[in-house]
């Protein structure tokens, strides 16, 4: 019997969810294929188009279903809102949620893919147009061209002026609506794709904000784009008494002959609107909310500098709401106007402020340091403390750590901080109510290469280390420090030669050790310990570290529902 | 705005247009639309410019982050010396490159890609000459 953990179901929902996306992309594509490929009313058309006709329309279609869908993972608002509204919803719903990123950029690709589909077919149906108009015979294509120069005649091919190609295709490319728009918005689309390379993004942050608003004319330049209504077709009532099959070989008898009369044609109204309105909608309103709870004040009441170019900052604002292992988005416009940097919230939900620690990365970290007057040793004023803006919190909340009895909690690197939010959180609740804290033990684990970068952290959990000692549980919180950038050699090295130093390291002494934790050993530690307990497991790290955690949950779990079980809980950072 | 290598951003740029020519001149070879000839000369130049910008410049600032198998071509690149470490040559290069693909209409969107890039490079090199 295999156990399936919280975390399985929800990666397996979430694959799920992307064969639903993928096979709607295949049966618009296929479906549209066979309407243009197939219908009665295209014959004419496919006559002068040939296959290229379907092979523009399907991607087409799938164009309007991908850009609809672009814009709905990047409103994190909404997204917020019905995950807060949702309580009869599921964990696993409301943790997929926050894959939005993920599903944006897939929709992307395939926008981009569908788009040189497209853009391809086009070039294949131009050219053929001008052919068949410039064409010096008179054959079928030469008299469907025709047909449009007489006044209140309909026509079919939209390449009306006589020029030949390649002139002629530049022409009908530069002067239709849709052929304008096309390109425009094409191009938009190659400039937003180049801007958000990994590197442009996370090392010239601005070029990928500011060029990416380019989809503001891509949305635009989309629905406008098939106003001309040049995708043509022969109208029902032209069906009815011009029979495509049999009028075809009476070309040069058209109108003249009572079986054949004219054949009249009609375009197709332009159907991307429907599709994309209800989002662009959605995202005014995104862009509207963000706007506004950015405006609303927020008050730096503490700024707190810790060894290694690490910094606290306090802050409160009205109504701020928070939950254990959230995130915010940090704007500070003394140090950039457009720049809105996401940091998990490492205050619990009991304090009367929340807080973030920021480590000196980069240009905006830098100058937010100076700005907070972090760099001066004098007490600064409040009143110079700069304005901030604050968007959130956004996030799973990691509350399910209060759900179980015993729990162990793995953070790697930068993983550790929303445990910070958890370990305040828990302590408060059991200076509040140690009885009814359902939770009665926890192993922490953190991986690092050196706990420099987390001073504050170490500080942090030697305290609540010490203040359960005085509270008589000193057994309720067992925890690790993993050094994963020493072995052995170096690390009796460093002890020969810096005995005398007491940092945090030394501190700790006991608590730290070298290289990586055995797993094995120590789930099975764990299980010899509490033997017939739901164990939940959390991480915060690499994806890596998540596999080999999963499966030393499923390995650990014993097949007998009252024996022990690992459930496995990666948080989403 | 002064810490931003635009180079960076000129560079993904350049290599998306080659990649642009060389698509667009498949089809209109493939196709044998009228004047393709003008089609296989962007196939030629869309992979000079794929060669020629695969290999990621190093930062003034920051680790460079290179691109896979990046080094055989950086060898290559290197031995033209200021003619390819220059940004305007580069930029003067890139626009004679698109001038000829503008006219057809399978090509011309790789023209306005690629002098977009020329552009952003014309842009650093006016910068670093200041």
């Amino acid at each position: 019997m295999i156990f399936l953990n919280d975390e399985n179901k929800l990666r397996s929902y979430l694959f799920f969810l992307q064969i639903v996306w993928l096979a709607i992309n295949i049966f618009l594509f296929w479906w549209y294929y066979l309407v243009y490929d197939l219908g009665r009313e295209y014959i004419y058309t496919r006559e002068l188009l040939g296959p290229f006709l379907a092979l523009a329309r399907a991607p087409a279609a799938c164009l309007n279903f991908n850009c609809m869908l672009i814009l709905l993972p990047v409103c994190r608002n909404l997204l917020s809102f019905l995950r807060g509204s949702s309580a009869c919803c599921s964990v696993r719903v409301r943790r997929q949620l926050d894959r939005n990123l993920t599903f944006h950029k897939l929709v992307a690709w395939a926008i981009a893919l569908h788009t040189t589909i497209h853009t391809i077919a086009h070039l294949f149906n131009v050219e053929r147009l001008v052919d068949a108009r410039t064409e010096e015979q008179r054959t079928l294509k030469t008299a469907l061209s025709d047909l449009g120069d007489i006044p209140g005649d309909s026509y079919l091919n939209f390449a009306r002026s006589k020029d030949p190609s390649p002139k002629g295709c530049l022409y009908v490319a530069f002067t239709t609506l849709a052929g304008l728009t096309g390109v425009i918005i094409t191009l938009c689309l190659i400039l937003i794709i180049t801007s958000s390379t990994k590197t442009i993004r996370r090392s010239y942050f601005e070029v990928f904000w500011f060029t990416h608003h380019l989809f503001i004319f891509f949305f635009a330049g989309l629905v406008i784009h098939g106003v001309g209504k040049i995708v043509r077709k022969q109208t029902p009532d032209s069906l009815s008494v011009h029979d495509p099959d049999t009028c075809a070989k009476n070309y040069t008898l058209w109108g003249e002959i009572p079986s054949c009369p004219k054949p009249q044609f009609s375009g197709n109204p332009p159907m991307t609107w429907k599709w994309v309105v209800g989002p662009m909608i959605l995202y005014v309103f995104e862009r509207l909310v963000r706007f506004w709870r950015s405006q609303q004040k927020v008050v730096i009441t503490k700024v707190v500098t810790h060894p290694f170019q690490t910094y606290e900052l306090q802050m409160k604002k009205k109504g701020f709401k928070m939950e254990v292992g959230q995130y915010i988005f940090v704007q500070c416009p003394a140090v950039s106007m457009l720049e809105w940097h996401p940091f998990t919230l490492t205050s619990a939900p009991e304090e009367d402020y929340f807080s973030i620690h920021i480590r000196v990365v980069g240009d905006w970290t830098e100058r937010l340091f100076q700005v907070c007057g972090c760099d001066k040793q004098e007490f600064q004023d409040a009143w110079k403390l700069p304005k901030i803006a604050v968007d959130g919190p956004f996030g799973t909340a990691s509350e399910d750590v209060f759900s179980y009895e015993t729990v162990v909690l793995v953070g790697a690197g930068i993983g550790v901080t929303p445990f910070a939010s958890v370990l305040k959180s828990v302590w408060y609740k059991y200076c509040n109510d140690a009885l009814n804290l359902k939770l009665k033990k926890i192993y922490f684990y953190w991986l690092c290469r050196d706990t420099h970068a987390f001073e504050w952290f170490a500080d942090l959990l030697q305290s609540v280390e010490t203040q359960l000692q005085e509270k008589n549980n000193p057994d309720f919180l067992s925890y690790n420090i993993y050094l994963t950038g020493w072995d052995e050699f170096q690390a009796a090295h460093f002890m020969v030669h810096h005995d005398e130093e007491k940092d945090v390291i030394t501190g700790l002494k006991q608590k730290t050790l070298y290289g990586r934790p055995n797993w094995e050993n120590e789930f099975k530690t764990i299980a010899s310990q509490h033997p017939s307990s739901r164990v939940g497991v959390f991480l915060c790290g690499p994806e890596a570290l998540a596999d080999t955690l999963n499966k030393m949950c499923i390995s650990n779990s014993e097949a007998d529902p009252r024996g022990i079980h690992f459930i496995f809980n990666k948080e989403n950072f | 705005m002064g810490g931003i290598e635009w180079a960076m951003w000129a560079n993904e740029q350049a290599l998306a247009s080659g990649l642009i020519l060389v698509t667009g001149g498949i089809v209109a070879v493939a196709g044998q639309f009228k004047n393709w000839q003008f089609a296989a000369y962007s196939i030629a130049a869309g992979v000079f410019i794929c060669l020629l910008e695969y290999p990621r410049g190093k930062r003034k600032k920051g680790s460079t982050m290179e691109r896979c198998g990046q080094k055989c071509f950086t060898t290559v690149v290197k031995a033209f010396g200021p003619l390819t470490r220059n940004y305007y040559v580069r930029a003067f290069l890139h626009i004679c490159l698109a001038v000829p693909a503008a006219f057809l209409l399978a090509t011309i969107l790789g023209t306005v890609c690629l002098a977009i890039a020329s552009g952003i490079y014309l842009l650093v090199s006016r910068v670093l000459l200041r």
